[in-house]
């Protein structure tokens, strides 16, 4: 499926491969600088590390002592996406209370200090400075909190839909010239046999979902796959021991709602930081950092993880445990390579390898990073490419010009009174889409039915649907959920799997069979990952689900 | 009523079947009983499965293929045709859901359109506003002989949101089925040629099925698809199932049963608010995990931070009783871990014929549990019974037949034991 261009050529400047956060955000650099740029994700965007974080754009405090450098970089890159993508971000207060103890008042004034120094670098992200709290603060804030606390500060962080984030830079890219194919795994680079160096590599893909193969000539080659790093230079033909990464799994729990005003720290039983925060309109417990040796298609939560994490959390909020925990996501981290570290203590830093020593000129690997520095990291990319590879001396320009839909931001209310949806569904459309929410209800407008809320968990409209299938290259049901939060509420999908998949077949000229299809593998996917945080609260809904859908759709495999 | 917990029980008491649960197991086994000659008192805790049925009549939960249609049993007939309101087809079912399948069934609701018959004939699909309805989708997903046809099927303003069951109570009334039969004759005549059958979402009565009604007014067959839980076939289920239980002089009370113990000669059931009741014999028909019979209640889930004192089993029957509860044929053991098991390796979907489908009371055939005379189990709170509409019926009609049958069993020994206390037997 190529998109934009229009020049109908094969040839490139830019070959990325990875649909990250860090090769949609290279790519949008690099066509902002007038590159020609084709960019390969074997399966969806933002569809590991990138879709699966904690959410947050956060300024790294944790990195504050060992490298501070990554603090002040994440704080400042913090501040420029709040600048380039307002309507994504949503403040996210913490609370990090400490029990009491022998060494609890010293540790507090630690604390306190700590934060004190994160505070120099908040203006950079616009975020408040700290507060010290006693136990009588921390109680009236967040009555959840129980134990015997010493006091505690807050601190101020900004969420961030990560997905979204990844698809609008992949937008932007797309309209500044760039061809980008999700669903299309690369099988081959190969240097041309042309030798020429306009068209120095031969990318060769093919699509997963219909077969079809793709031919592209690329002058430079950017390795963008996160953790799946070695396995696509080995596809290059670059040594793998040079993007050698450490990949560590995370996961998160997600609860139905907002159980508490602000996000809080709590220590697990090995004594590592794990949280939970209120995110968009669920709660998310995280997160977890294990050495993976799995598939990286593949990487799913399992129950021990998440009562690893829910025990953590309940000691200091326990009713953690009443709430219905309605599913989990997990992703793998790129993290850089060092061994015989704990993976806590690994660096979060980013690099860029340059394998023209590796003889092969102009291929680059972007290794580790973190979503709050996305931009940056690409930015040093383009830096060091566009100018010595391509002579282009056109200045970055991802930290001031706005990402798409974030030019104007319409208000919630005054949009749903305009169109006559809920303002509820509007709040989270103009959310998650800007001044773009008004082209989707314009068109919906002309189309009455497609203002019906097709999922209500969330709220979805049917406009948005048909809009991320037709705008924004989502081809599967699974697609859909990633860039509208679809089906990933309480309910699992039972009232929208199979409208959805409709749907997607509708706009997709595919067959009603395809779209049912698509419904039964999302179904499948977000039972196995609610099924390992089952609970009472949830085990109800989740019988019904399946003999509802067993009953409409037909049993799933 | 009776209010002490051991007070003694009325000798009436003992003639009498009570069944807690008001879904479709229950409504059988009270109906069966009451046919069988026993006095019945239906205890009703609040909706459940059936409420949420989308309008098949299933002995499977997964009806994959066309089934042999003899061999239910008469009292699974006389309790189905007692309950009226739903339709065995000669020569199978074939319903359509809003999901987009045709799918068989072995009965249906008698709204709900069977399309077995129509193959090959055309079949229009009523476009309409309503909730994840899509005729020009649903048509073509469907089969080639299903056409999206323009119909006028909403009358007032704001019924593009109204809940389907509102929208099918709106139906109950002669006036609006008339409005629509002559809407849906002008659009077939509009769109020329001859049409079959007509499909509309769930929205044809609410106190009855309405379709046969609305074919005779439009000459056509009429009917809806399946459509999603908590709609029109609910609604048509619970007040079918208040008709029939009134008709055969059923008791009634709304009461979540908190346990149930056998009390002398009787068994007696306490309800939440402290209400209690006294019975023959009783059937638990409380449903599985949708109905609320069941729970999953793992270890962990009730503490903050503690270990769990000990282990114990993971699924739970929601009210007291000595029943054990068990699945695959054996009883349910305490779970190895003090957290509670995976449920990787009890949940659907990672296993496939889950412990969660299977697991509920041991109870025998006709719905005995072992070792509790007068004590019976029907529908989905039993163990390794297929969580299915019809199954539960037909599981509720045999419990409830042999409830009737042992309480005059009971009454037998029962009063042979009044007498030689010297009490006089009190037998009609």
């Amino acid at each position: 499926m190529a998109l934009a261009d229009g020049s109908g050529s094969d040839e490139v400047d830019v070959a990325i491969v990875g649909g990250g956060i860090n090769g949609t955000g290279a790519a949008r650099d690099f066509a902002l600088r007038g590159l020609r740029v084709a960019l390969f994700e074997r399966n969806d965007l933002a569809f590991g590390a990138s879709g699966n974080s904690s959410g947050m754009i956060h300024g790294g405090v944790r990195y504050l002592s060992r490298s501070p450098h990554v603090t002040e970089t994440s704080c400042r890159d913090s501040g420029y996406i709040q600048r380039i993508a307002p309507h994504l971000l949503f403040r996210i207060p913490f609370l990090m209370p400490l029990r009491s103890g022998p060494a609890a008042r010293v540790a507090l004034e630690l604390v306190d200090a700590y934060f004190r120094a994160y505070d120099d670098f908040q203006p950079l992200k616009r975020g408040e400075p700290h507060c010290r709290l006693d136990p009588t603060d921390l109680a009236r804030l967040e009555p959840g909190l129980v134990g015997a606390l010493a006091g505690g500060v807050s601190f101020d962080e900004w969420g961030v839909d990560g997905v979204r984030l990844c698809v609008l830079n992949a937008l932007d890219a797309i309209e500044h010239g760039a061809r980008v194919y999700p669903h299309t795994s690369v099988e081959s680079v190969a240097r041309s046999v042309r030798g020429d160096e306009r068209s120095r590599y031969v990318v060769d893909a093919r699509d997963r979902l219909d077969g079809t193969s793709v031919r592209i000539r690329a002058r430079a080659i950017v390795n963008a796959t996160g953790a799946w790093a070695p396995v696509t230079a080995g596809l290059i033909g670059v040594p793998q021991a040079r993007v050698r990464v450490r990949p560590g799994k995370g996961i998160h729990v997600v609860l139905d709602r907002r159980i508490a005003n602000f996000g809080i720290l709590s220590e697990a039983i090995d004594g590592r930081q794990i949280f939970l925060e209120p995110w968009q309109n669920v709660s998310v417990l995280g997160t977890t950092d294990d050495d993976y040796y799995g598939d990286l298609d593949e990487v799913h939560a399992t129950s021990e993880e998440v009562r690893y994490l829910v025990q953590g959390v309940a000691r200091v909020f326990p009713s953690v445990r009443l709430a219905r925990a309605i599913g989990t996501y997990a992703g793998v981290r790129p993290t850089l390579y060092e061994y015989g570290r704990n993976e806590d203590a690994l660096s979060r830093n980013h690099r860029i390898v340059d394998h023209g020593a590796d003889g092969a000129p102009m291929v680059y690997s972007m290794i580790g990073g973190k979503l709050a520095s996305y931009r940056l990291f690409a930015q040093e990319l383009c830096d060091l490419v566009a100018p010595r590879d391509f002579g282009v001396n056109v200045p970055c320009s991802t930290h001031t010009r706005p990402l798409p839909g974030a030019e104007r931001v319409p208000d919630a209310v005054e949009t749903a009174a305009t169109y006559g949806i809920t303002p509820v569904a509007a709040r989270r459309l103009v959310y998650r889409h800007g001044g773009r929410a008004l082209r989707i209800l314009e068109r919906a407008a002309r189309r009455p039915s497609e203002l019906d809320v097709t999922c209500i968990c969330e709220p979805v409209l049917e406009a948005e649907v048909r809009h991320v299938v037709r705008e924004e290259l989502a081809r599967t049901v699974d697609d859909v959920a990633r860039r509208t939060r679809l089906g990933l509420g309480p309910c699992g999908g039972m009232r929208c799997a199979a409208r959805c998949g409709q749907i997607v077949a509708q706009e997709r000229e595919r067959s009603p069979a395809e779209g049912r299809l698509m419904a039964r593998e999302f179904i499948h996917r977000q039972g196995l990952a609610r099924a390992v945080a089952l609970g009472p609260q949830q085990a109800r809904q989740e019988a019904l689900t399946f003999a509802h859908l067993d009953a409409s759709l037909g049993r799933s495999s | 009523m009776i209010s002490a917990l051991d007070g003694p029980v009325a000798a009436s008491a003992e003639r009498r079947v009570l069944v807690v649960g008001c879904g479709v197991a229950a409504t059988a086994a009270a109906l069966a009983a009451s046919r069988a000659g026993a006095a019945v008192m239906m205890l009703d805790g609040g909706t459940g499965a059936s409420t949420l049925s989308t309008g098949a009549v299933d002995l499977l939960p997964w009806e994959d293929a066309d089934r042999a249609r003899s061999g239910l049993p008469a009292d699974t007939r006389g309790a189905l045709q007692a309950l009226g309101g739903y339709v065995l087809d000669e020569g199978g079912t074939r319903i359509v859901t809003s999901a987009g399948i045709v799918r068989p069934a072995y009965g249906r609701d008698a709204a709900l359109l069977n399309v077995g018959p129509l193959s090959g004939q055309r079949i229009a699909v009523v476009r309409c506003r309503r909730p994840g309805w899509d005729a020009d989708a649903l048509a073509p997903a469907w089969g080639p002989s299903f056409e999206a046809l323009d119909a006028v099927v909403l009358r007032h303003g704001g019924e593009d949101v109204l809940p389907d069951a509102d929208l099918a109570a709106r139906h109950d009334e002669s006036g609006r089925l008339d409005w629509l039969a002559h809407r849906l004759r002008e659009a077939m005549s509009a769109a020329g040629g001859r049409w079959a059958a007509v499909v509309v979402p769930p929205l044809l009565g609410a106190q009855r099925a309405r379709a046969h009604d609305l074919s005779d007014r439009v000459g056509a067959r009429c009917g809806e698809a399946a459509g999603l839980p908590g709609g029109a076939p609910g609604l048509r289920f619970e007040n079918a199932r208040d008709r029939a239980l009134a008709a055969s002089g059923v008791a009634y009370a709304r009461a979540r049963v908190r346990s149930v113990h056998r009390c002398l000669t009787a068994w007696r059931v306490i309800g939440e608010q402290g209400q209690s009741f006294d019975g023959g014999a009783v059937v638990l028909a409380t449903g599985g995990f949708i109905g609320g019979g069941l729970e999953f209640a793992p270890a962990e889930a009730s503490l903050a931070t503690a270990l769990p004192a000990s282990a114990r089993r993971a699924i739970r029957l929601t009210l007291d009783a000595s029943v054990a509860l068990g699945a695959y044929g054996r009883p349910l053991e305490v779970s190895r871990s003090l957290f509670g098991p995976s449920p990787e390796a009890i949940a659907r979907p990672f296993a496939r014929d889950a412990l969660m489908d299977r697991a509920g009371i041991l109870a025998n055939e006709d719905g005995s549990v072992p070792g509790s005379p007068g004590l019976f189990a029907a529908g989905d709170v039993v163990a390794d019974a297929p969580r299915a509409w019809l199954a539960a019926l037909a599981s509720g009609a045999r419990a409830g037949t042999a409830a009737a049958r042992c309480l005059g069993r009971s009454l037998v020994t029962e009063s042979a034991q009044s007498s030689l206390d010297g009490e006089p037997a009190s037998r009609p």
